[in-house]
């Protein structure tokens, strides 16, 4: 299938005991910008460098442009990989090492010389042609990193938290930079990140891992409003995550009985979960209203604890009363009328809730 | 007393015990070497019997009692390829350990045992094991080996700390940019652990040089350098032995100078910007 880029047929990668990657598949079609976001130890960056051949899967397979290379070597797949830190090879000059690629290929000197020049200047690193890593800056290593990956057009560019290693006021332009060169070269990306703004400002799909699995794959829009799982809920910032068991069933909605009351949730697809069931859903904070009317059917007694301001949203954390902590955002705009220690009572549209459907295992 | 002022007098002391043990260490070898200066007529303490280079003429003079230049040759040839099987052996020991094989643990004190397993008794083990399996002791194979004993322990733990602070994604990198394992060796890996290389080859070739107890029972007829010096001892003491002392000094010196020269060299190559 020329279409599709890449294909992760029920991977499996284990170090001893230890699953890092638990039967895990996904199709990349040409030319997409994909995010493997999740915490720290949830098995992206394995399932980076088992895409590399870094690492070799235990079973399942690899499909690279629609030919399997689970047992080709690094060197002969047709991939490139950004490091975080860049892996800059600290004895060679900027051109040495961005012609590299091109050497390994074996081509002429000449060519490779004219191919380097003008690569360097693409990325506006010309001038540094000369200059030995240890002696340039992050944002001109990071450039001089991904000249060198990219030098040899590979299908695929894996990058591991490749901007985690800038400053925080680089990141953004990084990033933007980034989003733009994938764009005019049409290659696919595969952008490994723990931080959840990098996946939903660059990702065209966005790969959701937990515990060695995929939780969720979709575009950011599918993420952030419809989680699948508790999980993704509770990872993705500005989700109230609710569980409790479903005590009946009416309209293409559950009613869930919890903690802290019962609530109305909408059953958008996927089955009707039973009576008695265990379940999870959740409401994204600027959702909920601390000045419910007539339309907000669930409603909340809740006690206003700290108040934090960001940019132009100011975040309520409303002690519930099982003690758990419910977010509430609204504008800075909106007048604020609670006070830290006020009481009160919130409420949120029977349609704002987000029922959860792939919990599975996973707690 | 306050606490800048016990900074400053502990300072001083470790200074001092620095600077104490520093003569201790080179008082004797330049005692030695004023010493081998003496006139012909010279005895082997002070006060010195003239000053003169007829100790060090003596030297190249073929005498029956004691001809240092065969030993010398030897010991320089023997050190020579105790320092390049050293380098080589260690990186690959050091290589494989990195990799974590199934029982590198065993293997790393394995390699350590040639440090402290005590060399006369080591020396006299292989020729005892040469006699019964009637192989001929001689300075180029039986020394060798159990000099290469000795001297490859210090060379791994050389490299082991070299490959510590060695990052494993710039090998990464290569290969994912096209090179193979052996390109990725070749091109990224030895050029950043050269220096450790030199370092490994340096302890190689300064070990087996001066090395008494483990050539003591397997070189056969022909002696090594330090063999031959102490032989001197037992029959005549004379300046000459100064001499020899001084010149395989200055000449370790100069060959650790060169190799340091090597590294600085790779080293400046390295960082300045071109």
């Amino acid at each position: 299938m020329p279409d599709i880029d890449l294909e992760l047929r029920r991977i499996t990668k284990r170090y001893g005991s230890f699953l890092a990657v638990d039967n895990l598949s996904l199709d990349i079609a040409r030319g997409t910008f994909t995010c493997l976001l999740g915490p720290s130890g949830c098995g992206k960056t394995t399932t980076l460098r088992c895409i590399a051949g870094l690492e070799q899967i235990d079973s399942g397979d690899i499909l690279i442009g629609g030919r399997s290379i689970a047992d080709a070597p690094p060197w002969q797949r047709d991939i490139a990989m950004m490091f975080q830190d860049f892996a800059l090879f600290p004895h060679m000059t900027v051109a040495r090492q961005v012609g590299f690629g091109l050497e390994m290929l074996k081509q002429p000197r000449a060519e490779v010389a004219r191919r380097v020049a003008a690569m360097l200047k693409t990325f506006e690193i010309d001038h540094l042609a000369g200059r030995k890593p240890a002696t340039l800056s992050g944002g001109q290593r990071q450039r001089a990193a991904l000249a060198r990956a990219l030098i040899t057009e590979p299908r695929i560019l894996l990058l591991d938290e490749p901007i985690g290693s800038l400053d925080f006021s680089l990141r953004e332009m990084v990033m933007f930079e980034l989003k733009a060169v994938q764009r005019r070269l049409g290659i696919s990306f595969v952008w490994v990140t723990h931080d959840q703004t990098e996946a939903f400002s660059l990702g065209d799909l966005v790969v959701v891992m937990n515990r060695a699995r995929i939780e969720q794959v979709g575009s950011p829009a599918d993420i952030l409003e419809r989680p699948r799982s508790a999980f993704v809920a509770g990872f993705i910032q500005g989700n109230n995550v609710f569980r409790g068991t479903v005590t009946a069933a009416q309209d293409g909605m559950v009613r869930i009985a919890t903690g802290v009351g019962e609530f109305l949730v909408p059953v958008l697809n996927g089955s009707t979960p039973p009576t008695g069931g265990a379940v999870s859903f959740s409401v994204r904070a600027e959702r909920i209203t601390d000045q419910p009317g007539a339309e907000h059917a669930n409603r909340l007694s809740v006690r206003c604890g700290a108040v934090e301001f960001f940019g132009a949203v100011r975040r309520y954390f409303m002690h519930q009363a099982d003690s758990q902590i419910l977010k509430v955002d609204q504008f800075g705009a909106q007048a604020a009328r609670l006070r830290e220690g006020d009481q009160a009572t919130i409420g949120w549209r029977a349609a704002d809730g987000v029922l959860h459907h792939g919990d599975g295992g996973s707690p | 007393m306050r606490w800048t002022t016990r900074a400053a007098l502990m300072k001083w002391t470790l200074g001092s015990v620095a600077v104490g043990f520093l003569i201790y260490q080179w008082l004797p070898m330049v005692t030695l070497g004023v010493l081998s200066f003496s006139g012909p007529d010279g005895g082997t303490t002070f006060p010195m019997n003239g000053v003169s280079l007829y100790w060090y003429a003596e030297l190249w003079e073929p005498s029956l009692s004691a001809d240092f230049k065969a030993p010398l040759l030897r010991s320089f040839l023997l050190a020579l390829a105790c320092s390049a099987t050293t380098a080589v052996m260690a990186v690959a020991a050091a290589q494989a350990v990195r990799g974590e094989f199934r029982g590198n643990g065993v293997f790393f004190y394995l390699i350590l045992l040639g440090i402290m397993a005590p060399g006369l008794l080591v020396g006299f083990g292989v020729a005892i094991v040469a006699r019964l399996l009637g192989i001929a002791l001689s300075w180029s194979t039986t020394t060798f080996l159990v000099h290469v004993t000795w001297t490859l322990p210090f060379g791994f733990l050389t490299m082991l700390a070299v490959f510590n602070r060695f990052d494993r994604r710039l090998e990464e990198a290569a290969l994912t940019l096209g090179a193979t394992r052996v390109i990725a060796f070749r091109r990224i890996t030895l050029p950043i652990i050269l220096p450790g290389v030199i370092g490994a080859a340096l302890f190689g070739f300064s070990l087996s040089y001066d090395e008494f107890a483990r050539s003591l029972f397997t070189t056969g007829a022909d002696l090594t350098l330090p063999l031959t010096v102490l032989g001197q001892f037992d029959r005549q003491l004379t300046p000459s032995l100064y001499a020899v002392g001084t010149l395989t000094t200055l000449f370790s010196l100069t060959v650790i100078l060169l190799f340091g020269g090597v590294m600085w060299l790779t080293r400046g190559r390295a960082r300045r910007p071109a």
